[in-house]
């Protein structure tokens, strides 16, 4: 099994942004599902670390909750993206890839002299 | 913005917390659920379904903690949870909180209420328009009374021309003038001055318009400007009073305008006039005599000049004028020009008494902080046990510290509360003793500055008392909880701690006492001060009859006054009781303001010595014996000391131990000097001395004897001429039969200066009886105190040492021994603190030199006197706690 990793900080909010971007609507528990698989198990997200993050992107007016019925007919709290948290989605996942440009470019391997 | 967002929203889940928890109570619960149906799904047992759906979650309870710290403000919540927490522990302890928030309340209401006053006296900026640029000149020379001896216009016209860095030089005299109202005469205090006055002393009109430079000269119709303070209390307030006409010294007058508030010096003014309102300020005399000095100067600081550099030019202009007009200047008397900032020379009279005052609040506030302090050590100790087990149940450390801050915060919030109630009472009775030393009393107001100083001082107190108390450190907690103790040791640095806060509280009571008592003293010797005359059942009323205008140039009118003084005199000699009456000016105790240069007739000065200069009184022949001044030598004035007759004169002691002293006066020549007679409505002729008068007080039982020259009241201009009656008994009784008296015979003169020579005195003595009585009070209070924090401290310490002292007893130890031992216990802190006292009071008793009279600053009689005082309370509040230790039963205590 490959190694565990704990959440970067500042990177959840990122990821949750994305799962609602591509999956629309959904609850804490499908996020968590999600982000666990796109990470291949690497990343585990007790709720300790998820539902804060959920309630600061709702107080941040990104995302936005109401209460659904979900697929097998249970009452559940489905998160989606606000028309803000769409491009605050875009605002960061182009600064993270500035940075990750950035980050790879320095840990780039040494070339030796000529 | 998404931030203000998020915090709004924070804001709002503190109020929407309940509903907030059910919500995510059931969200939690169903992603557990979600999470089992899927374990189920891929095979597992129900059961085994929903144990690793917990587990995963990380913990339910966790996660709603998490996500509420999140939702809502986590610190106002466990701050209101602390305030709760408090209270209640307060609550508990009632009689603690009680005696803190009495302490506290003393302390911070009187450095509130002293705080006001020094704020609105000496710390506020000036009212006027960049007032810190404003400079006031005082011209001064060597020798008694010219300490203020003000300018004469060619001097002011010479620093107006040679002073560069003074962008404006006004001029300002001091005129008495007499307003005629609808009830009668009144006489108000006006300065003349120069058209540029209000735009150099910065300061514009609330109603009309304040005089300009168009104002100045003659020719110019004669305008007023009311002050605002004048203006409130004559006029209500009422704006229609600009541009109506009021009878001012017999003539009429426009009011141009109303002042903004501001505060004057030297006296406080009721009206400016501009120079055509005196004949005096455009004759010769006053714009050509060189000595002829009675304007004050202000003057503005040039853009980019400095204080020093306008000192500089001043002084080199003086420095010039004495040297091309040597016959006005003696080089002996050391002429000096000082340049003073206005705000500093409006609070001179009371600075000292203010700092001292606030030195003293001050000191009461360190006993309070201190005997709080201690209150609050031994209090911690008790609540140790209860401290270690809240850190057990996971409070931090920094959790415990913000505990007790709040709980201090809320014991020093209500005791400022109450020090309000303290400060608004005191205020009052400050306001009135600033009055008679400062002009800028009624800028006095308990504002937001003032409650900010004292908010600061509340949470500067708080935050003291908090960081004294001792915590447990972090990672011991364990520890001290398996030890079973229900105390943390550091129990001897703590003690070290109380007891130098006891040797501190000593320390500054005994300074504080010493200083009260050096002022009592001062107090009771100005009380025993002798004013010169011979009974207080001495009544004075002063009856201007004249203008000054009139007095000057009207020999008719002169004339005609004294023939209705004399009138007066002869009536109120024959009120029943009345033994004499006399007339004189000015009255007896006051301060002549007519102050000459005065030779004696074939007598040298040593060289060196500057000319002296005597006050010029006047009295009838009844005077002397009206208001009980004795005659020392030679004989009173006569009937026959007419107008026509020869010169004569009565001096007092001080001018005849000047002039001829070991010899008899009476006989000798003496005679009015100096340029500025050229101008004066007085000769400079020989005149006898027939007489030598006893020194009075005048001007204050502090103030010293001044030569004075006393001239017949019928061979001098009748200046503001007054009635001295002298009673067998209770001359006070005798006012309203005077007062009818002098308005039938001048109905429309003012009646001034009603007062009794017993009431001279007081007015004397009593500013100085409030600040002793104000240093004397916060002295008991900072002595009962300290007494409360010795006997707290020590009975702390005998119960902290009961075991050891049962132990001391079961072996052998009498009850004597136990009680000799606490007892010496608490002497060793008295003493060191007395010791400590007593020097901090030597260096107090230096600072505070000027406000004493009659009494050393380090006066031993009154020193011992307190640091007995200090031991007896001392020892009396450590025998409290010495009989409780002698008392221990060694049986009970062992066993415990």
């Amino acid at each position: 099994m490959a190694e565990k990793l704990d959440v970067k900080q500042g990177t959840l909010a990122l990821m949750i942004l994305r799962t609602l971007d591509v999956l629309g609507p959904l609850h804490g528990y499908g996020v968590a599902r999600r982000i666990e698989e796109t990470s291949k198990h690497r990343l585990t997200l007790n709720y300790g670390t998820l539902y804060p993050a959920l309630v600061k992107l709702e107080q941040e007016g990104f995302v936005t909750a109401e209460w659904r019925q979900s697929e097998n007919n249970r009452r559940a709290k489905y998160y989606s993206l606000t028309p803000a948290g769409r491009r605050q989605l875009a605002r960061e996942a182009r600064e993270w890839n500035q940075t990750a440009d950035l980050i790879a470019a320095f840990l780039a391997p040494r070339r030796e002299a000529p | 913005m998404n931030a203000l967002r998020a915090a709004l929203a924070r804001i709002a889940g503190v109020f929407t917390r309940d509903r907030g928890d059910d919500d995510l109570r059931e969200e939690l619960l169903a992603h557990v659920e979600m999470e089992t149906a899927e374990n189920v799904r891929r095979g597992m047992h129900p059961d085994e379904a929903r144990r690793r759906a917990v587990l995963a979650s990380g913990g339910v309870t966790q996660a709603a903690e998490a996500v509420r710290d999140r939702r809502g403000l986590p610190w106002l919540d466990s701050i209101a949870a602390d305030v709760t927490y408090a209270l209640r522990s307060l609550r508990h302890g009632r009689a603690f909180a009680a005696v803190v928030v009495i302490t506290l309340a003393l302390g911070i209401g009187a450095n509130t209420a002293i705080f006001s006053v020094v704020r609105g006296v000496l710390l506020k900026p000036l009212p006027n328009r960049d007032g810190d640029r404003l400079v006031y000149l005082r011209h001064s020379k060597d020798g008694p009374g010219a300490d203020n001896l003000t300018f004469s216009v060619p001097e002011v016209r010479d620093l107006r021309n040679g002073v560069p860095s003074l962008a404006g030089v006004a001029e300002y005299s001091p005129w008495n003038g007499i307003l005629q109202g609808d009830e009668g005469a009144e006489r108000i205090t006006t300065g003349l001055v120069t058209g540029n006055y209000f735009e150099v002393m910065g300061l514009s009109a609330v109603h009309g318009r304040v005089t300009r430079p168009g104002d100045d000269g003659p020719g110019v119709p004669p305008v007023m400007v009311l002050t605002h303070e004048f203006w409130m209390k004559r006029f209500a307030g009422d704006a229609g009073v600009v541009g109506t006409q009021l009878m001012l010294d017999k003539r009429s007058v426009t009011v141009i305008g109303v002042l903004q508030p501001a505060p004057f010096f030297p006296d406080r003014m009721d009206a400016l006039l501009n120079m055509v309102n005196s004949d005096h300020h455009l004759s010769a005399m006053m714009v050509e005599g060189r000595s002829h000095r009675m304007t004050e100067v202000v003057a503005r600081l040039a853009p980019g000049a400095t204080l020093d550099q306008a000192r500089t030019e001043v002084e080199a202009v003086s420095a010039r004028m004495q040297d091309e007009f040597r016959q006005a200047y003696n080089p002996a008397a050391h002429h000096r020009v000082a340049v003073i900032p206005f705000h500093e020379v409006l609070g001179e009279q009371a600075r000292l008494t203010l700092w001292l005052l606030m030195g003293a609040a001050a000191f009461v506030l360190i006993i309070s902080v201190a005997n709080v302090a201690n209150l609050t050590l031994m209090r911690g100790v008790r609540r140790e046990h209860e401290l270690v087990v809240r850190a057990a149940l996971g409070a931090g450390v920094a959790r415990l510290r913000r505990m007790l801050l709040v709980e201090n915060l809320l014991l020093t919030l209500a005791g400022a509360a109450l020090g309000v109630a303290i400060a608004v009472g005191g205020v009052r009775l400050l306001v009135s003793l600033a009055e008679r030393y400062s002009p800028r009393a009624s800028e006095i107001r308990l504002d937001g500055a003032v409650f900010g100083f004292m908010l600061a001082l509340s949470v500067a107190v708080a935050t003291v008392l908090s960081l004294l108390a001792s915590l447990p450190r972090e990672g011991r907690f364990a520890s001290t909880i398996l030890s079973g103790a229900r105390r943390m040791s550091g129990g001897v640095n703590r003690h070290r701690l109380q007891r130098a806060l006891v040797v501190v509280q000593v320390a500054v009571s005994v300074v504080l006492l010493a200083g009260a008592g050096l002022l009592t003293r001062t107090m009771m010797r100005l009380a025993e001060v002798d004013t010169g005359l011979a009974t207080e059942e001495v009544l004075t009323m002063q009856v201007p009859l004249l203008t000054t205008t009139e007095l000057m140039s009207d020999p008719r009118a002169d004339a005609g006054a004294k023939v209705r003084y004399e009138q007066m005199r002869r009536e109120a000699a024959a009120l029943p009781g009345v033994i004499e009456a006399g007339i004189g000016s000015p009255l007896p105790l006051r301060r002549s303001t007519i102050v000459f240069d005065v030779k004696a007739e074939g007598r040298a000065l040593a060289a060196g010595t500057p000319t002296p200069r005597a006050e010029l009184r006047t009295a009838s022949p009844e005077f002397f014996r009206a208001a009980g001044i004795p005659l020392l030598q030679g004989r009173t004035f006569a009937i026959t000391d007419g107008p026509t007759a020869g010169n004569v004169v009565i001096i007092n002691r001080t001018l005849a131990d000047l002039f001829f002293p070991g010899e008899d006066p009476v006989g000798q020549r003496i005679a009015w000097t100096g340029e500025v007679l050229r101008f004066a409505p007085i000769s400079g002729d020989w005149r006898t001395v027939v007489g030598v008068a006893g020194n009075t007080r005048d001007g204050g039982l502090d103030a010293e004897s001044r030569p004075v020259v006393f001239m017949p009241f019928a061979q001098m201009l009748a200046l503001g001429g007054g009635l001295v009656i002298r009673a067998d008994s209770n001359v006070a009784a005798l006012i309203p039969a005077a007062t009818r008296i002098v308005r039938r015979i001048a109905p429309t003169a003012p009646i001034e200066h009603v007062m009794t020579v017993a009431q001279y005195k007081d007015r004397s003595v009593s500013p100085r009886r409030v600040n002793a009585a104000l240093v004397s009070s916060f002295g008991i209070l900072a002595v009962l105190i300290a007494a409360v924090g010795i006997a707290g401290v020590l009975a702390f310490s005998v119960s902290a040492r009961t075991n050891e002292i049962g132990i001391r007893m079961s072996l052998g130890a009498g009850s004597g021994r136990v009680q000799r031992m606490i007892l010496g216990e608490g002497g060793v802190l008295l003493a060191f603190g007395l010791a400590l006292g007593v020097v901090g009071a030597y260096f107090a008793g230096r600072v505070m030199q000027g406000l004493l009279f009659g009494v050393a600053p380090n006066d031993p009689a009154t020193f011992v006197g307190v640091a007995v005082l200090m031991a007896a309370i001392g020892i009396g509040a450590c025998w409290i706690p010495a009989r409780r230790a002698a008392r221990v039963d060694p049986a009970i205590t062992m066993r415990a």
